[in-house]
This record gives C-alpha cells, sequence and structure tokens, in this order.
C-alpha cells in the first residue's frame, strides 16, 4: 500500500527523519518521517502492535532509536535532550507515578524535578488537584487511587510546568466520562493556548473529535499522514482510483455527499476486513 | 485435572527457560544454584546430625529428648519461609482463578505448587534422617518413626501453606500489611531480647522461671512437635496405644488447618475482592488550603531536594524500613544486656566499651545493604519519570544517595546517643577513626550500589515485608562488598587498638576514603552512560505487575 503523504507547511513542533527501531530481528518501527506543526492537536493511530508506544516511546526520551532523528520544537532530542524534556509533557503507558506518594506530594515532586520553584509548584499542585477533582482524600496514598484517579494525575503531571508539546498514550483508557469530558477541555484549552499535541489511543471516536491531524502506523511503517479532510480525500481516490481498475462494485461505499469516518478510512488503510474463510466456525 | 496439573508444570518450565534468554537471568541461576547447593549442604548436613542424635537418645534410653530434635526441625520448617522469602515461588491465584478449575484442583495446585519450597525439602531430609537414626536404633520402630514422621511432616506442610494463605490475605492490603509487618519486626525484637534479659534477669527470676518451665514442659507434649517425639518414645517403652494417640492427635491438628486452608482458598476461589481503591468521598472538596510547599535543603538545587524529599516519604512510609533503621541501636541493647556472665557491667562489651560505637556504626553500615543496592527497587513504575524528567540522571541518583547518607548521618547520632548512654561516651579518638570508617564504608558502599541498582534492578515494595525477591546477584555482591569494607575497617581498628595507636586506623581512613571517593565519582560520571544503556531493561523490570 503507498502511504498518503501531505506536506505540513509550518516548521514543525515534532520531526522525525527515518526514525527506526529494531528489537533484534524484529523491525517495530522502520523509517517513520513524522512532521507536526505546532499548535496541532495530533492523533497517532495504528493497530496493535504497530509501533505506536514504540514510537512514543523514542520521541519521550524512554527508549533510544536504532537509527533516525528527532526533533522537538527544533531541538535534536540525542543532541539536547534535557532541553527539549524541559519544553514536553507526557503521560506514558505506565503512568510514572510514584505509588507511596499523596497527590499532592507527586505533584509538587514533578513541578520540582521541572525546575519550578517551592512555591510555584506548590500553588500549582493544589490548582491541578482541585482542577481535577482529586482532594476528596488528601491524605491518601496514589497506590490507593482508582485507575482513573491515577491517569487524572498523571496528566496533571504531565502539563504542571506548562509543557509545549504534550504525548499522551491512551490518555482517556480507564477514565470515567466525567473525568473524560474535564481532559478534554482541558487539552482543548492548551490547544487554543498554541500548546502541541500527540496522542495514541484506540479509540477512534475521541480522536476523530478532537484531533486535528492523524498519522496512522502499520506494521511499523507510517502509511497515512495529514489532516482528516485530506485523508478522506486521499482515501477516495485511492478507493476511485482501485475501483476504476478492477471494475467492481462500490461495496462499503458512503453514500453520495456522507463523510468516511476515521474509523472507515482506518480501516482501508490497514486493510480490516476479514476473508469468510477465517470465520471460528467452532465458536458458540 | 491431570492436564491442568501438567500445563501449570510446562508453563513455569517455559517461564524458568525463557528467563535465562537475558544475562541477568542467566546470573540468577547461577545465584540460584550456589543456593541450592548451600540448601543441599544443610538439608543433608542437617539429616546427618539429627539422626545421629536421633540414634544416641534412642539407644541410650533417652526418648524424651527426640522432642528437641522435633522443635528444632518445626521451628524451622514454619519460620524459614518468613525469613527467606526470597528462595520461595509462589503462584498468584488471580492468573488461576481465570481458568475452569474446579474448587479441588485449585486447592491442589495451591498446595502442590506452594510446598515446592526450600524448607519442605530441607524438614523432609531432616525428618528422614531421624527415621533413619532411629530405626538403626530399634529397627522394630522403623514402622512408627516412619508413621509419625509422615504425620508430622504433612501436619508441616499443611501449617506452612495455611499460615502463608492467611498472611497473603493481610498482606493484600495496605493497612493491614503495615500492621503486620510492625508485628512482624516487634516478634523479631523481643525474639533477640529474651536471651539477654534471661541473662540479665535471670537470677533474681529464677524461682518464677522454673515455675513457668515447670508449666510449659508438660504443655509442649501437646503440640505437634512433642506429640511426634511422643509417638516414638511410647513405642520405645512398647505403649503403643499411646503412640498411635500421639499421631491421631497429629492427625487431627492437620485436619484443624485444613480446615482454615480451606476457609481462605474458598474465599480466593469466589472472588473476593479485596480492592483498596479509594471510594469517592459525598462530601466536597476542600477549597481553600493552604498547598504544601516542598522542602529546601540549603545549597542543594531544587530538583536533587525534592529527590531527598520523595526519599524520606517512601521510606517514612515503610514500616520495615523505620523498623530497620531502630535495628543499630537495639543492638547495642542486646551488646549490653547479652553478656554471657550476669553482673558484667558493660554486657558482650564489658571489656571492650570502648568498641560499642563502632559496633553500632558498622551495623549501620550494615544496614546500608536494604537501601543502596537497589535504589530504584522501590520506585516501581515511576522509574520512567526520571527518564522523562529534565535532568542527568546522575543528578537523581546524587539525590537518592544525598538521602540515604543523611539517613546514616542521623543513624551515627542515635548510636553515638545509645552508646553515652548505654555504656560510656566513646573517646574522640574512637569518634574519629569511626567517623572515618562509615564514610569510607558509605562512599564504597554508594559506589557499587549505584552500578548495582542500574545493571540488576528488582522491583520490591517499602511498605511489605517479606515476599519481597531481592535478586540474588545484588544479594551476594553486596554481601561480599559489604564483607570486604567492614572486615577491612575492623582488622584495621582492632589491630591499631591493640598497638594503642587509634589514630593510625583513623589515617588509614582517610587514606581509603579518598580511594573510595575517587571510585565514586568516577562511578558517578559513568551513571548517566549506564542509565541510558539500561533504561529498557530498568523500566522493564521496574513496571513489572
Amino acid at each position: 500500500m503507498s502511504a498518503i503523504s501531505i506536506p505540513v507547511a509550518a516548521a514543525p513542533a515534532i520531526a522525525t527523519e527515518h526514525l527506526t527501531r529494531r528489537f533484534g530481528d524484529l523491525t517495530a518501527v522502520q523509517d517513520v518521517n513524522l512532521r507536526v506543526a505546532p499548535g496541532q492537536f495530533f492523533g497517532f493511530l495504528g493497530p496493535n502492535g504497530a509501533g505506536k508506544s514504540t514510537t512514543i516511546k523514542m520521541l519521550t526520551g524512554l527508549l533510544a532509536p536504532s537509527s533516525g532523528r528527532m526533533q522537538i520544537l527544533g531541538s535534536d532530542f540525542t543532541e539536547n535532550p534535557v532541553e527539549v524534556k524541559r519544553q514536553i509533557g507526557v503521560v506514558p503507558e505506565g503512568m510514572a507515578l510514584f505509588g507511596r506518594l499523596t497527590g499532592s506530594e507527586y505533584l509538587n515532586f514533578v513541578g520540582r524535578m521541572y525546575g519550578l520553584d517551592r512555591d510555584t509548584a506548590a500553588k500549582r499542585s493544589a490548582e491541578l488537584l482541585e482542577f481535577m477533582q482529586l482532594t476528596d482524600q488528601p491524605k491518601s496514598l496514589v497506590t490507593d487511587y482508582s485507575h482513573g484517579m491515577q491517569k487524572k494525575l498523571a496528566l496533571a503531571a504531565a502539563v504542571i510546568h506548562g509543557p509545549k508539546v504534550l504525548f499522551l498514550d491512551e490518555p482517556f483508557e480507564g477514565v470515567d466520562a466525567v473525568a473524560s469530558n474535564t481532559l478534554k477541555a482541558m487539552l482543548q484549552s492548551m490547544i487554543a493556548r498554541g500548546a502541541t499535541i500527540f496522542l495514541t489511543s484506540h479509540v477512534l471516536e475521541i480522536v476523530e473529535r478532537l484531533c486535528s491531524h492523524v498519522a496512522i502506523i502499520h506494521r511499523g511503517q507510517l502509511v497515512a499522514q495529514g489532516s482528516l479532510e485530506e485523508l478522506r480525500a486521499g482515501v477516495a481516490a485511492q478507493s476511485a482510483t482501485a475501483l476504476l481498475a478492477s471494475g467492481a462494485a462500490p461495496g462499503d461505499q458512503p453514500a453520495s455527499g456522507e463523510k468516511l469516518t476515521l474509523e472507515q478510512i482506518f480501516l482501508r488503510i490497514v486493510g480490516g476486513t476479514r476473508r469468510p474463510d477465517q470465520e471460528l466456525s467452532w465458536l458458540g | 485435572m491431570r492436564e491442568q496439573f501438567a500445563a501449570i508444570g510446562r508453563v513455569r518450565w517455559q517461564l524458568f527457560v525463557n528467563s535465562l534468554r537475558t544475562v541477568r537471568g542467566r546470573l540468577e541461576l547461577v545465584a540460584r544454584i550456589f543456593m541450592f547447593l548451600g540448601f543441599g549442604m544443610l538439608g543433608l548436613g542437617g539429616s546427618v546430625g539429627l539422626g545421629l542424635a536421633s540414634w544416641y537418645f534412642a539407644s541410650h534410653g533417652q526418648p524424651e529428648f527426640l522432642a528437641l530434635l522435633f522443635w528444632l526441625i518445626f521451628l524451622f520448617w514454619q519460620f524459614f519461609p518468613v525469613l527467606a522469602s526470597a528462595f520461595s515461588e509462589n503462584i498468584d491465584s488471580s492468573n488461576l482463578l481465570r481458568f475452569p478449575l474446579t474448587f479441588r484442583s485449585y486447592f491442589l495446585v495451591r498446595l502442590a505448587f506452594g510446598s515446592l519450597e526450600p524448607a519442605t525439602a530441607i524438614g523432609i531430609l531432616w525428618s528422614l534422617g531421624i527415621v533413619l537414626g532411629i530405626t538403626v536404633a530399634a529397627p522394630s520402630l522403623f514402622f512408627v518413626a516412619a508413621l509419625s514422621l509422615l504425620a508430622f511432616a504433612i501436619l508441616n506442610i499443611l501449617l506452612g501453606r495455611m499460615v502463608y494463605v492467611w498472611v497473603e490475605r493481610w498482606l493484600a492490603q495496605r493497612r493491614t500489611r503495615e500492621l503486620l509487618g510492625v508485628i512482624f519486626f516487634l516478634f523479631i525484637i523481643s525474639f533477640q531480647l529474651i536471651n539477654p534479659l534471661i541473662l540479665h534477669f535471670g537470677k533474681r527470676a529464677g524461682p518464677a522461671m522454673s515455675h513457668f518451665s515447670a508449666q510449659a514442659l508438660p504443655l509442649q507434649r501437646f503440640l505437634p512437635p512433642g506429640l511426634a517425639a511422643d509417638s516414638i518414645a511410647s513405642a520405645l517403652h512398647g505403649d503403643f496405644l499411646r503412640s498411635l494417640g500421639a499421631v491421631l492427635l497429629q492427625c487431627f491438628y492437620s485436619a484443624i488447618i485444613l480446615g482454615l486452608l480451606k476457609i481462605r482458598l474458598r474465599a480466593q476461589y469466589q472472588g473476593e475482592n479485596l480492592s483498596e481503591a479509594v471510594a469517592r468521598t459525598a462530601k466536597p472538596a476542600a477549597r481553600g488550603a493552604a498547598p504544601t510547599v516542598g522542602w529546601n535543603i540549603p545549597g542543594v538545587p531544587g530538583p536533587i531536594s525534592a529527590v531527598v524529599e520523595k526519599e524520606f516519604h517512601y521510606l517514612s512510609r515503610s514500616g520495615p524500613m523505620l523498623f530497620t533503621f531502630i535495628m543499630p541501636v537495639v543492638v547495642l541493647v542486646i551488646f549490653r544486656f547479652g553478656s554471657a556472665r550476669t553482673g558484667d557491667p558493660g554486657g558482650i562489651l564489658a571489656r571492650a566499651a570502648d568498641l560499642a560505637f563502632p559496633v553500632g556504626a558498622a551495623y549501620t553500615l550494615l544496614m546500608l545493604t536494604n537501601l543502596v543496592y537497589n535504589t530504584f527497587g522501590g520506585d516501581g513504575v515511576g522509574v520512567q519519570f526520571f527518564f522523562l524528567a529534565p535532568l542527568r540522571f546522575r543528578e537523581i541518583v546524587l539525590g537518592k544517595n544525598l538521602a540515604h547518607a543523611i539517613i546514616i548521618a542521623i543513624e551515627i547520632l542515635l548510636v553515638w546517643l545509645g552508646t553515652c548512654f548505654l555504656y560510656r561516651p566513646p573517646s574522640a579518638e574512637i569518634v574519629a577513626a569511626t567517623l572515618t570508617g562509615v564514610t569510607f564504608g558509605l562512599l564504597v558502599n554508594l559506589a557499587a550500589g549505584n552500578l548495582l541498582s542500574l545493571y540488576t534492578p528488582k522491583k520490591i515494595d517499602y511498605g511489605t515485608f517479606g515476599r519481597q525477591r531481592a535478586s540474588g546477584t545484588t544479594a551476594i555482591a553486596s554481601l561480599a562488598i559489604q564483607a570486604v569494607a567492614i572486615g577491612l575497617c575492623a582488622l584495621a581498628l582492632i589491630a591499631a587498638r591493640a598497638s594503642g595507636r587509634i589514630w593510625v586506623a583513623t589515617l588509614l581512613f582517610l587514606f581509603l576514603i579518598v580511594l573510595a571517593a575517587v571510585g565514586y565519582i568516577l562511578v558517578l560520571n559513568q551513571v548517566d552512560s549506564i542509565a541510558l544503556k539500561r533504561r529498557e531493561a530498568l523500566i522493564t523490570e521496574l513496571s513489572r505487575a
């Protein structure tokens, strides 16, 4: 499948060149060239095992690339890791929480590790805890929080220093609808103030609603990148070409004038169709 | 059911084989081989010794002393798994409960695989030694000895599992876990104090002690080790009915233990919920509360202060760690009252009271092992943050080292106060030698600890006592380093003291401090590159569920 790629005009907030990561014989991520413009809400999608988490780990310094380059806000990550890390916020896959601190202690700690002075760290911690509605149990340790509360705390920690670029790995997983709404509002207000957000999620409806731009990775390779409209147009053009070449009837096409959903785009791009002989006939 | 047993056995074997894919896994195997050899020698040596002792008691008309041997086995069987949890493997029941196992299968799996531990193997070997010893002394008693020891072994296995599953239940929740940790440490401390207190107050409490012994001795005959001994002793005296009665009483105890074990495993099987997630309260969030400001350590950059503060929060919430911290003072108390001859004013250190301070300080250094050799172990998944934060890794390590050095300084101060109170204030010479020796030991430990923490990390829970599987490589390496560093200091101090020139030891330690400081700085300079190379392994190991 040929990649659908649309050039981004502005100087990128995140840029990678031939980013590659190998684990022994397995190439988890191969030659990924990402371009994310400042101020974009960018969704990074892919099926399980496609290389999303590996890519986000490399972009945030949790994993070393085997080859290729990464630039965040114009700085090379390998050359200036500390400077780059100062400008980014991350909610990684495991949330990176310290279980035996209270929520307030944890946020204070994170704030100071990002260079905030004691008073600012304390003030922002209190504000964030209140915003995230985590003030009910001030003495509770993080290890005793529910999964959703831990997710909110991890997000609060990721933004305490006011990052210009935010990396979120499955931020809405396990978060209830009320909390999810709060988080979305916060993220959208960050975008409105000029921050860039790079998000991975399996919930395509959320990505479609929040993100202006999307990239899709499949089997370690970037197979699509651009705004939702551009992807729609690209998929439609590819489908039309394929239909013309095969002369087949347009089976799963949306009705005339109807927009392709992100899920439809995603399934077309990663080839999510199943053969009838794959049915598990023994299943009750 | 046989298929399920085989599948569990297979998966455990596959887990073992897969662990050998990494260098760390192979090092663990080497460490385990050494441990296996050690346990093998303990099992076989103990078996021969107990066999000889039982032969002697049975053939010299002193069968009542057999109870001593059975008590030894019993105490070892029940307490060794708690003290040496690093060597025991236990399966997580939640993994098994996903599968369609009947309660009977689940019960047998937990019992069978849970009993595969060194204490069971050693206990059985020792029991076999006793059977052999008695059979050699009185061949006609083979059947009785074998039956009695079989009942004794079954009781021990069941009791061990029963205690484990109940303790496991209490350890499943943080609050009960910490409470249990406190009780356990109080028990350990009181256990250590029994002998010194008996020695110290023994004369005054003589009649009371004799009365207690007179009451306690007959009682022990109704406990499992006493019953096992009694069944053999009765058979030796030709009273087979009493012998059978003792065996049946053991079986009765086993049935009660089995019942308690079943209650716990049934609760697990039925999917008990021990979740500790915080429930949302109806009360509104506290507004306007003054934000808590972090620590400020003069002259120390903010991020490093934050690491120190975080370490103190962690350690102050760890029951096991807090009790470890008071142990050096407890050791001084034990030495003070633990004289072999009552009436000596200085206890064990009566003739060398000036060594009380260095001895306490050396114990404090030993205590470091728990802290510095697996410095990221307690952080768990939080270690990811250290790689995300805009800091060089050496700054984080420096923060942790600083926290540990402050703890040691406080400990040394406590030991000094304890020495002044329990013995006499140490001389300036001894203080100087001790402080320089401790500084040398501290630097060596920190340098080695930083390396081992990066190369052989192991996730631990500061709130849990027991069930903490330290890396075997770290355990052996740290033991060797501690032995060399403390041994060197002790030799130098004793030699200098014998020659009446303690200042020579101080001078030697100052020289060693310079060497150790160079080594520490060299290691610290390498920390960033090692951490970057090891980050994936470190994160993977510490993020394990």
